[in-house]
C-alpha cells in the first residue's frame, strides 16, 4: 500500500511534468481568439451588471470603453496579438472601495462567463492563474 | 433554549460530557435550518477554498489540518460548518462530529468529538478537541505563496483507563501546528493541483484516542501533507500522508495516508469519500477500511 501510494504521487508527477510541456498552441488561441475572447468579455459584463453588489462600481464608467479595454487585456496576458494600454490594474481600481468579497464574485462571474462561452477547461485554469496574482495590484489602494 | 451550567437540575458532568456533541448538532440544525430559509446566504470566498473537515474538526483534508480556513468567507464575512464523518477499517469504527467557526477569514475555531468503537477488544475510546487556527498571510488562489496558518488543539481524552493500561502517560495534550497550502492553476493535465504541508508537534498516540506520551518518549515533531488534483471545480482527488510519533512500546503505531476524493455539490455541501491505510492501531496490524463524510456550511 505504501509503495502503490509513493508510486501513485510520482507517476502524478511525472504526468504534470509532460503535461506542461505538451501545450504547443497559445493560451489565446485556446480561449477561442478574438471573437470568443470578446464573447467572454459580454458575457461577463452582463453577470457584473446583473449583480446588484457590483454594478455600482460601473455607474460612471462607459461600458463600451471597459468592454474593449477588458477583452485587450485578456488577449494581451494570453499571448495573443494585442497590447494591453490601459491603465495598470492598481491605479484602475484604487480608491473604489473593493473588498475581497467583490474581488471573489468578480472571479466567480469570470469563470462562470468562460463557461457559458465553452472555453474548455484546461484554458479557464490557465487564465484564471495568470490573472490571480492581480489580486495584489488591485487591492493595493484600496 | 438550554439551562445554563450553573442550574443545579443536571449534573456540572452532563454538559461537560455532551458539550462538542450538542454544539455540532445544534450547528448543523441551525445550519440546516438557515439554508431552508436563505439558500443564497454563503460567503465570497470561491468553491472549495474551505476545504473538508480534517477528524480533529479544522478544515483540512480528512487526516490532516490544511491552511485554509473553514467554509468561504472572506475579509469582511463569517461562516460556519458542521461535518459529521465515519471510518471503517479492519477491527475498529471512528465516529466524528464537529463544528467550527470562521471569523473574517482570519480565525477559525472548532469543536470535535471522536468515538472510536474498539469492535474486535471490545469498548470504545471518546475524545473532545477543541481547536483554533490564526491565518498569518496569503490566499490559497491570489497570492503567490499561498496560505499559511498556525493552529492549535486541545485534545481530552474522556476515560483514561486504557491509554494507561497501555503506558500512555496523560489524559489530555495539546498540539501546535503549522501548515501551508497552495493551489497550482492548471498544473496536472490543465487541471489545478492543491499542495498542503503541515508541520505539528504533539505528543498524541493515535491522535490523542490512546492517550499522551509513553515510555519510548514525550513530545516530537511530525511532518502531513497531501497532493490533490480538482477534475472539475467541484470534485478533487488526492492523496494524504500524515506523520506520526511512536510512544508507546505496548502499541506500536504507524505513519497514516488516504487516498480521497471529495465533491461540493455547492458552498453549502461536500461529500468526502476515502481509502484509509492506518497501520497498526493497539496491536492490531494492517487497519484499513473506507471513510465518508458529509459537511455543510453556511
Amino acid at each position: 500500500m505504501r509503495r502503490t501510494l509513493l508510486a501513485f504521487t510520482l507517476a502524478g508527477l511525472a504526468m504534470m511534468l509532460t503535461a506542461c510541456a505538451q501545450h504547443q498552441t497559445t493560451l489565446y488561441e485556446r480561449l477561442g481568439g478574438q471573437t470568443n475572447i470578446d464573447a467572454v468579455v459580454e458575457n461577463f459584463l452582463y453577470r457584473v451588471a446583473d449583480d446588484t453588489e457590483l454594478v455600482g462600481f460601473f455607474a460612471n464608467t462607459n461600458i463600451d470603453k471597459l468592454a474593449a479595454s477588458l477583452g485587450s487585456m485578456i488577449c494581451d496576458v494570453s499571448d495573443g496579438p494585442c497590447h494591453y494600454e490601459g491603465p495598470p490594474m492598481d491605479r484602475a481600481h484604487q480608491h473604489m472601495g473593493l473588498t475581497d468579497r467583490h474581488f471573489n464574485r468578480l472571479v466567480e462571474h469570470l469563470d462562470t462567463a468562460m463557461q457559458a462561452e465553452e472555453v474548455p477547461i484546461s484554458a479557464r485554469n490557465v487564465l484564471l492563474g495568470r490573472l490571480a496574482p492581480m489580486h495584489a495590484d488591485v487591492m493595493r489602494y484600496q | 433554549m438550554m439551562p445554563s451550567p450553573a442550574t443545579p437540575a443536571l449534573p456540572a458532568h452532563f454538559f461537560k460530557a455532551w458539550t462538542p456533541r450538542v454544539a455540532a448538532f445544534a450547528v448543523l440544525g441551525f445550519t440546516l435550518l438557515a439554508l431552508a430559509a436563505a439558500p443564497a446566504q454563503a460567503g465570497s470566498r470561491l468553491l472549495a477554498t474551505g476545504a473538508v473537515t480534517a477528524i480533529e474538526g479544522a478544515a483540512g483534508g480528512g487526516l490532516s489540518p490544511w491552511a485554509v480556513l473553514s467554509g468561504t468567507p472572506s475579509d469582511e464575512e463569517v461562516g460556519v460548518t458542521a461535518t459529521a464523518t465515519r471510518a471503517w477499517v479492519d477491527d475498529y469504527q471512528l465516529t466524528v462530529t464537529g463544528a467550527s467557526l470562521n471569523v473574517y477569514d482570519r480565525l477559525e475555531v472548532s469543536v470535535a468529538r471522536q468515538t472510536l468503537d474498539l469492535e474486535t477488544l471490545g469498548g470504545e475510546l471518546e475524545q473532545d478537541i477543541y481547536a483554533a487556527k490564526l491565518r498569518l498571510f496569503g490566499d490559497v488562489l491570489y497570492h503567490p505563496l499561498g496560505i499559511w496558518s498556525i493552529g492549535g488543539q486541545h485534545k481530552r481524552v474522556s476515560d483514561g483507563t486504557i491509554p494507561a493500561a497501555l503506558g500512555a502517560q496523560h489524559t489530555q495534550g495539546n498540539d501546535v501546528y503549522l501548515s501551508g497550502s497552495k493551489l497550482l492553476f492548471s498544473a496536472f493535465a490543465g487541471r489545478n493541483v492543491l499542495l498542503n504541508a503541515t508541520l505539528r508537534n504533539t505528543s498524541a498516540n493515535q491522535g490523542g484516542l490512546l492517550g499522551f506520551g509513553g515510555d519510548q518518549g514525550g513530545r516530537s515533531w511530525v511532518a502531513e501533507g497531501g497532493v490533490g488534483v480538482f477534475i472539475t471545480p467541484r470534485w478533487i482527488v488526492g492523496t494524504e500522508y500524515r506523520q506520526k510519533p511512536d510512544n508507546l512500546s505496548a502499541a506500536r503505531e504507524d505513519d497514516w495516508q488516504s487516498l480521497y476524493s471529495a465533491y461540493f455539490f455547492n458552498k453549502h455541501l461536500s461529500l468526502t469519500a476515502a481509502w484509509l491505510d492506518l497501520g497498526t492501531i493497539a496491536g492490531l496490524p494492517s487497519q484499513q477500511g473506507g471513510y465518508l463524510s458529509l459537511q455543510t456550511a453556511l
